[in-house]
């Protein structure tokens, strides 16, 4: 179940948690949504500044960790006008539960946005049932 | 000459609505300047989400940094008026971003617009801007006479 800086995502029974990055370390929670297609779940994460080489997905039985370096802010010593950027590194854990093929998770980066796309195990997916 | 009594409370009947509209006008002014900017005819425009700005002055040049994660290039306003820089633009949203089996929706879409001024004069012609990993880059260099310039000074 749920545990503190975790969100409970149910859907027919199953729970898939995703967890917010803890506030003590120096890490960003992605900011995600989740849509749900009829044979796969896509994630979408916002991870600007980040790059293809920085990102990192793995997945540990049924949880899928993101991470995210972010190359090089302004770490000169220059005067900054303005400082609304905070993100060193982004996190965020999904917790998948039964019904998802995870090892065949496939992963993109473009733009700044990180979509995962996770297929549905074949006895999960949605089937018509014809009447006859 | 008829006596007529004076009721205190007579007159405050119409207060409440009246307070009430000026309440509500109050509120609408208000609440359409915080969330947006002017237009280039001088309406404002609503915005429907803030990205984060980073500017960084170095000896020759501003750097304005602007966190646009999945905005297409061809969706992003870059105007200098004078010394104001403005950044306007939409995030749209895909097909399968409207689809009903959403789950979880904390990413902002929608038109943004942010202003800024300039503490000096740059080059207008020089202004160079690249977009890469969701993150926009403007370059702007210093004009020649807002450039720090060293003088000697001869001593006699």
């Amino acid at each position: 179940m749920a545990k503190k800086n975790e969100v409970a995502l149910i859907r027919r029974g199953e729970t898939a948690l995703v967890r917010r990055a803890d506030p003590k370390e120096e890490l960003i929670t992605a900011v995600c949504d989740i849509f749900e297609m009829p044979d796969a779940f896509v994630v979408k994460l916002d991870m600007p500044g980040s790059s293809k080489e920085g990102v990192s997905v793995t997945v540990e039985s049924d949880i899928l960790t993101v991470r995210g370096m972010v190359k090089s802010l302004h770490r000169e010593t220059v005067s900054m006008l303005m400082r609304e950027i905070v993100a060193l590194s982004y996190y965020r854990v999904f917790n998948l539960g039964k019904g998802l093929n995870a090892d065949r998770t496939q992963a993109e980066f473009e733009d700044g946005v990180l979509t995962l796309t996770i297929p549905k195990a074949d006895n999960y997916k949605e089937r018509r049932i014809s009447i006859s | 000459m008829t006596l007529i009594r004076w009721k205190p409370t007579h007159e405050l009947a119409h207060w409440p609505s009246d307070l009430w509209n000026m309440q509500r006008e109050i509120n609408r002014v208000s609440d359409s300047f915080m969330q947006g900017g002017t237009q280039d005819d001088g309406s404002l425009a609503l915005s429907m989400w803030t990205p984060a700005v980073d500017i960084v002055e170095r000896e020759n040049e501003y750097e304005v940094k602007v966190e646009l994660p999945g905005v297409s290039k061809d969706d992003v306003k870059i105007t200098l008026e004078s010394n104001v820089l403005t950044i306007r633009g939409e995030k749209k949203q895909e097909r399968e971003e409207k689809g009903e089996n959403t789950h979880r929706v904390e990413r902002s879409y929608g038109s943004f617009q942010r202003s800024f001024t300039l503490p000096t004069i740059v080059k207008r012609d020089k202004i160079d801007a690249c977009y890469s990993d969701g993150v926009l880059a403007i370059i702007l260099p210093k004009a020649e006479e807002a450039k720090p310039k060293q003088i000697e000074v001869k001593v006699k």
